[in-house]
């Protein structure tokens, strides 16, 4: 068998070329060029991605060194992914019922490869030290007490809950 | 477009900048030879390190048992951030070089981890020897085999990698005498500790009737009080290493340990993970569901719009006439379907 870090190396190429190339095919989808099928391969390689992406999350945290999370910058890897995520899900979702691919709706598709990459380039900043973006928090994280990621997931749940309602009527 | 696009192609691969690999080095690991120096292997950008490496076991080593092995670098020009790698490995092929290949396990890196590439950082010239020591757990199996220390650093100019392999260095392995007092070896000494923690250490023996503890104290050597093969490592209030060593007497020879290396270090960052996780996952929601709620215009609600367009700007017959409109001998499904056909025969001058 293989171990845990190389898995998540597998894993974490596995995600970040799929998001990649949805980004780029998003990125016609929002100038309105190149082939028709740029819809099909943005939700397609983001379906790819996402379908990596819990196999990204669980295996990098196997693979930490110490017994935890112990550096802020895997907080924040973990934080972003997770909101790419949700993006990434939301896009896909509207699509399946029905959404036109717009400039509302390949932004966000961008957003989320976005957030993704952003997540690779920490990474990069934890394992090497290196890094494109210079600007990432290596210090901070946004922490929520517990109560309030509470309210977060409810909050979540109700607008999800809210959204299929409006959406059936 | 593409004049546009030659033009932004070049300037981005002439805005780059050549460079060695890894500069300002990898992180401790535990790391085959085979990524020695810059992945682009040509002359420019790699080179042979001037460095004399040396290698030096205790002249007994035991099968399966610990023991210190002390690493020597000397004569090695390096960049500016005095910084060498050092690899321990068992051979110079570049693959499977790992000393647990050959059944050696580090017990303790110069570093205080347990890797077989670490970065050191001391006074490395042309004139400077640096000593580093491992601890090391000796193969199971008694033999001859072969340890390789190798280098990789920077130079002062910077931009190119050196690098550099010790001659082979022999460990002869011994069989372990009967009833010789050591260390279990199911025992592994702890490594680290944070700063202002007292650090209780339990030792496991074989054939050991009485054991001594010392402690390295400043320039001086104290002993520490063994209860129940127990004792008490006092807490550190800096940064730093603290030297310590077991002397085990029984029936057979009395033996010493190797100095073991407990490192005292600030506690690191700490997060409550159920907190994390849960936060992670109620962003998660949080995203989707704001996504769900911006939902734009499907393309069935397109589709209706695209068709009440079209009825305003070119009415259809079926939707434009009505029973009273119809002309005498039509009926009204032949009307849905022939109607504007007519009509526009009409239009165009025809005779009714």
């Amino acid at each position: 068998m293989i171990s845990a870090s190389t898995f998540h190396v597998i894993a974490t190429e596995l995600t970040v070329g799929m998001f990649a190339l949805s980004g780029i095919a998003f990125l016609l989808c929002l100038i309105q060029k190149g082939p028709k099928s740029r819809e099909s391969v943005a939700h397609w390689a983001m379906i790819g991605g996402l379908v990596a992406t819990p196999l990204a999350i669980i295996s990098g945290i196997n693979s930490i060194p110490s017994d935890g999370i112990s550096d802020p910058l895997l907080a924040n890897k973990l934080l972003l992914s997770m909101c790419s995520a949700g993006i990434a899900l939301g896009v896909l979702i509207n699509r399946k019922l029905g959404a036109v691919v717009d400039l509302k709706h390949s932004s966000l598709g961008l957003l989320s490869v976005g957030m993704m990459l952003t997540t690779a380039g920490i990474g990069g900043e934890y394992s090497r030290g290196e890094t494109l973006l210079l600007f990432i928090p290596k210090e901070s994280v946004f922490l929520f007490p517990l109560w309030a990621s509470v309210v977060l997931v409810i909050l979540g749940m109700v607008m999800i809950a809210k959204s299929a309602i409006q959406h059936r009527i | 477009m593409k004049f546009n696009l030659i033009l932004v192609s070049l300037l981005l691969i002439f805005s780059s900048t050549i460079s060695t690999a890894n500069p300002g080095g990898e992180v401790d690991s535990v790391s085959s030879r085979d990524c020695a120096g810059s992945c682009h292997s040509s002359p420019s950008t790699n080179g042979q390190s001037s460095a004399s490496m040396m290698l030096e076991a205790p002249e007994q080593v035991y099968a399966g048992l610990l023991f210190d092995l002390k690493s020597t670098v000397g004569n090695v020009e390096v960049s500016s951030n005095n910084m060498v790698g050092l690899n321990l490995l068992i051979n110079d092929d570049g693959a499977k070089d790992l000393p647990s290949n050959d059944g050696w396990e580090i017990i303790t890196d110069p570093n205080g981890g347990t890797n077989n590439f670490v970065q050191i950082v001391d006074t490395f010239s042309p004139v400077s020897v640096v000593e580093r020591t491992w601890t090391l757990r000796a193969p199971s199996e008694p033999g001859t085999y072969t340890l390789y220390l190798a280098v990789q650093h920077g130079t002062p100019q910077g931009g190119v990698a050196m690098t550099g392999i010790s001659e082979p260095y022999l460990v002869n392995i011994s069989e372990v005498p009967e009833n010789l007092p050591r260390l279990s070896p199911s025992w592994d000494p702890p490594n680290s500790r944070n700063i202002g923690e007292e650090t209780l250490i339990k030792i496991e023996t074989l054939f050991a009737d009485n054991i001594i503890v010392e402690m390295k104290n400043g320039g001086e050597i104290t002993t520490l009080e063994v209860v129940n093969g127990e004792f008490i490592i006092p807490e550190s209030v800096n940064e730093g290493v603290v030297e310590w060593r077991v002397i085990m007497e029984g029936e057979g020879p009395v033996q010493t340990s190797p100095w073991f290396r407990l490192s005292s270090t600030a506690p690191g960052w700490e997060v409550d993970e159920l907190t994390l996780y849960l936060q992670g996952f109620g962003l998660m929601l949080l995203f989707l569901g704001l996504v769900l709620s911006f939902r734009g215009p499907t393309s069935e609600h397109r589709k209706e719009y695209s068709e009440d367009q079209l009825f305003e700007e070119t009415p259809q017959p079926s939707n434009q006439t009505t029973g009273s409109q119809i002309p005498e001998g039509w009926t009204q499904e032949q009307w849905d379907y022939y109607g504007q056909e007519h009509l526009n025969s009409l239009n165009e001058g025809g005779q009714q």
